[in-house]
Formats: C-alpha cells, structure tokens, sequence
C-alpha cells in the first residue's frame, strides 16, 4: 500500500515538474498574446531556432557556456526587433487574423533560417544536469525524481517572478497591461505599440531559448521542438491565453494529468494516452469555462 | 516651433476617405483658438468622430486618410505622425467611449497617461495630486479596478488620463454619452477648469448641444460631413435653425439644415 503511494506519489511529482516545462513554453506564447491578442504560431520555432543557436555557438564556435547563452538571449532580441520592424509593423493596422498568419510564415523562415545556418543533424545538449533521479531524494523520500525536472520548476519559478515583477512595478509593465486591455486607447495617450512589440517578441524569444534548452536536453536538439510547442496549446486553454499564472498552473496540471492518466489508464486503450488526454481535458475547458482556469474575463458592468 | 497665430489649431477644408472608398468628410474646415473651448455638434454620423481622429491622426488604425485638405497644429502640418508623436506635441484625444483599461487600478490608468513623458516616480506623484484636486472623485476610488467605476468616473479618468500627459490641446469625443444629467454638469465643469486653469485649449464633439456650447467659446455644426453653421456659442444658441433642429424648440418639420437650405433656395427662387 505505501509502495503504491509512493509509485503514485512518483509519478504525480515527475508529471508537475515536466509540466513546468509546458509552462516554460506556453509563457512565450501568453505574452505574445497579451499584446497582439495573436496567437504566435512562431513560437515552436523561436523554441528550436534559439536553442539551435545556442548548440552552435557552444559546438562550433567552442564558445564557453554562459557567453553563448548570453549570445543566444541577444539573438533573439535581434529576432524580435527584425520581427516588429519586418512583420509588426507594416501589419499594424491589419486585423488579427492577418498577424496570425503572418506569424506562421515567420514560422517557417526561423526554421528554414536554423537549418541552413547550423544544419539538420540533431544535436546532444549538455547542461550538465543529468536526466536521472536525484540520489538524495530517492534514498531519502524514496522518490525517484529526474535532477532535470527539477531544475525546469526552479527555472519556470525565476522566469514567473521575474516577468511577475517586470509587469507590476516598471513603466513598460504599465504600457504592456495597457496595450492589453485597448492598444487604440494606450496608442492615443501616447503608448508606442512598437516598443511594447518589440519588448514581448524579445521577452519571447529569451523564454523561447530558456524553454529549449530545457527540452533540448532531454530529447535532443531536432526539429521535434517545433511540434512540441504545440503541446502549449492545450495548456493555454485551460491556464487561460492571457495568464502568465495561468500558463503556469496550466502547464502543472496538463504535466500531472498526463502521467498519471498514462500510468493508471494508459494500458486500457494500449497505452500511449499522454499524447491525446491533455487535448481532451482541453475540450472539456473549452466547453465549460472557455477563458481558462486565469484567463481575464470580460468585464461588463451592467 | 513658435507659433504666432491666435489659433492652436486649424483645419482647412479637409476630406476623409475610410478604405480609400468611404467618404466621411466632405469638407470640415475650423479653428481653435488657443486657450478657448471650442465645440463640434452634429448627429451620429454627422463626422465629429472623423474630424477629431484626422486631427489626432488616429485614423490611420482604423484605415481611414485625410484625401484632401490640410491640418495645422501649432504652426505645424500634421499629415506623417504617429499618434504617439502627437502625444508628445500636446495633442491628445480622449475617445469615444472612455476606453478605460479595464483591468488596471483607477490610478494605474492615471499614470499611464504620462507614458510618453520621462518623469521620476516622485514626479509622477505630484501630477498625480495635481490631477486629483480636479478629480477628487477618482482619488477615493484609486485602488478600485477601472471596469468596475461607474460610467461618470470611467470618464474622469479618461479625462484625467489624459491630463498626466501635460496636453495644450485636448480633444474630448462625446465625454457626456449616457451619462445622467447631473454627472454631464460635474463633467463639464471639470473641463471648463482645465481649459481655465491649466489653459488647456478644448475641442469637443458633442451631440448634446445645448450643455456643449453653454459651456463653450465657439461652436460648429456639422452635417453628412460638412460645416453647416458656426459661430460663437452665443450666436448659436440663440440662432433660429439650431433652436428648431438641435435644440428641439421647433415649429415646424425640419430634421436638419439640408431641409433648411432646400426651403430657403425654393423661396428664393419664387421671390
């Protein structure tokens, strides 16, 4: 009975911790959201473009870890600054669905661009974080927990304080809810929505890298990162698009539920269920509470 | 930048196309002159809304162009600016429907108003006082969540908002829609005090005339698109037309000056 506990207890931690690494994704695409109320087809490819970048700066270039990194992170900067200058900005005053599509264009040059620069093969990160369970938690709790998972919590937990703190107490934290709400209002105070653009698409782009280098040590740096983002697409739905809590929480939940449906239900359809079951849970959401777990509501007084 | 003209604004006969088909404006020419309250009257869809984004250059989202016809502000040509640049010379619109950011506090939508502007927190502070001695209303309720004041303070802090941008010219669309009668008075007499006290000069939509131009310098109305009359608000008031078609002092069936102006033709060709 407590062995069972224990495996269930297992799994249950193992599924949170992965989650947070749906979280890591799903951020970048909430905050591509709360200011162009588009949803970023890119960000599977800002996830692989990114991470590649960084494999190659390390692997090609012999440049140390941190300095690759920080180079990487400027990449991306780069990326949105070309992005609200090329995309946004002849865009400005076309409808959101025009951005939509244009941001699955954008998609494919990132990708087609990580390819001809960097090469196809699929590339082993090395964070030097093993993906194995922590000694000391499974001698101690006799849990077996991957040092990998944990390192995703700690890293989605920072990125959540910090985007926390950026959006609350700065000046363009009050410009980026602004624009949220009613960017043609925020436009006539004087809000200038290029620099709103250009601070979500680099904030983007840096969880994008962050979220990558997580992922990419675990499977592999490969093109499969692009369609793992899409994994976001259910945990936006139940965490809400608009919630940075949100996508946290949301990414929790689609991670437990997951696992343990796959470990506790799985064998009865043949198991396999974790690639469908958080899809089906975000059907339910859809059609009991459409605007996510913390997604804003309209507010209508009436 | 010196501006020596008495008018802080000056538009000459522009026309306004939406989607380069839809013509809005068919000529609107009128001024401002520096330190009055100027008024722009006319029906729904008469083209006050139009008017006052071709001005603000908020047209340009909602793809609509100035065809023809030029606007000056302060001496200067407006035709390439971003709303935001417009912000930063002084001009700006508080539009239509008070669009409050409904998520933010009371005060959060206060200061964002000084986006454009680079002041220290201090600062910030002591405009926001500033500000709330006109709004002693908003400050009760500054921890209060935008979407949930009432209608009257949604529009203050629309005004107010726009106020922490330091603005010489405000142009207000329609500040008293739905609102009660005694929040209209409170409304109007805030603005007359920013255009008295900080010199703020005024240009303001309406469709309720009469509290409009009783609060105002000059008035014009407008029509399908085109200035019909102005005048200074005394002169309007008292005017026979206005009374009968927008004041609803009326003898006989008119609706508006098109069916005035085709009676007067007709009596003018059978004299």
């Amino acid at each position: 009975m407590v062995d069972e506990l224990l495996f269930f207890m297992e799994v249950l931690v193992g599924g949170l911790l992965a989650g947070t690494m749906y979280s890591l994704v799903a951020l970048g695409f909430v905050l591509i959201f709360k200011a162009s109320a588009t949803f970023n087809f890119s960000q599977g490819a800002m996830v692989f473009f990114s991470v590649l970048a960084f494999c190659g700066f390390m692997q090609d270039f012999n440049i140390p870890f941190v300095l690759a990194f920080i180079l990487a992170a400027l990449l991306m900067v780069v990326v949105g600054l070309c992005t609200e200058r090329l995309v946004l900005r002849p865009l400005m005053n076309a409808s959101e669905d025009t951005v939509l599509m244009a941001t699955i264009g954008l998609g494919y040059v990132l990708e087609g661009l990580a390819q001809a620069a960097w090469g196809v093969e699929v590339r082993r990160l090395d964070l030097g974080i093993g993906d194995f369970p922590v000694p000391w938690i499974a001698d101690n709790l006799k849990l077996f927990i991957s040092a990998l998972d944990i390192t995703a919590g700690l890293v989605a937990a920072i990125m959540i304080i910090g985007l926390f703190l950026l959006f609350k107490y700065t000046k363009i934290g009050l410009g980026l809810r602004a624009v949220a709400d009613d960017a043609g209002a925020a436009s006539s105070i004087g809000i200038p929505l290029k620099h709103i653009m250009l601070l979500v698409w680099s904030a983007a782009g840096v969880v994008a890298l962050v979220a990558g280098c997580m992922w990419g040590a675990r499977a592999g740096v490969q093109f499969a990162l692009v369609d793992l983002a899409l994994k976001a697409l259910p945990v936006l739905i139940i965490g809400g698009f608009s919630s940075i809590p949100g996508a946290i929480i949301g990414g929790l939940i689609i991670g437990a539920v997951e696992k343990v449906l796959e470990v506790y239900i799985g064998p009865f359809f043949g198991g396999a269920i974790e690639g469908w079951a958080p899809y089906v849970l975000a059907i339910f959401f859809l059609l009991y509470r459409p605007e996510g777990l913390f997604g804003e509501k309209i507010i209508r007084r009436v | 930048m010196s501006n020596n003209s008495a008018n802080i604004l000056d538009i000459k006969n522009i026309e306004v196309r939406y989607d380069n088909v839809i013509l809005a404006l068919h000529d609107v020419s009128l001024k401002v002159p520096k330190g009055k309250v100027v008024a722009l009257l006319g029906a729904n869809g008469a083209g006050k809304s139009t008017t006052l984004k071709a001005v603000s250059t908020m047209l340009a989202s909602e793809r609509g162009k100035v065809t023809n016809g030029s606007i000056e502000y302060d001496g200067n040509a407006i035709d390439k600016q971003t709303p935001s640049q417009m912000v930063g010379l002084g001009m700006v619109q508080v539009l239509e429907g008070r669009r409050c950011f409904g998520h933010l506090t009371v005060e959060e939508n206060i200061i964002s108003g000084a986006y454009s502007r680079k002041l220290s927190k201090g600062d910030i502070n002591q405009e926001l006082e500033k500000i709330y001695t006109y709004f002693i209303r908003l400050k009760e309720r500054r921890k209060s969540q935008a979407a949930f004041t009432s209608g009257g303070e949604q529009q203050m802090i629309a005004v107010a908002r726009a106020m922490m941008a330091k603005p010489k010219m405000l142009l207000l669309d329609e500040p008293t829609m739905g609102l009660a009668p005694q929040l209209v008075a409170e409304i109007f007499n805030i603005v007359k005090e920013l255009n008295t006290k900080e010199g703020v000069s005024i240009l303001l939509a309406e469709q309720n005339t009469n509290v409009a131009l009783k609060n105002s310098d000059y008035g014009y109305i407008i029509e399908t698109g085109r200035v019909m009359l102005d005048g200074t608000a005394e002169s309007l008031l008292n005017d026979d037309k206005v009374k009968e078609l927008y004041l609803g002092i009326s003898k006989k069936g008119r609706k508006n000056f098109r069916d005035v102006l085709y009676e007067e033709n007709l009596n003018k060709k059978s004299n």
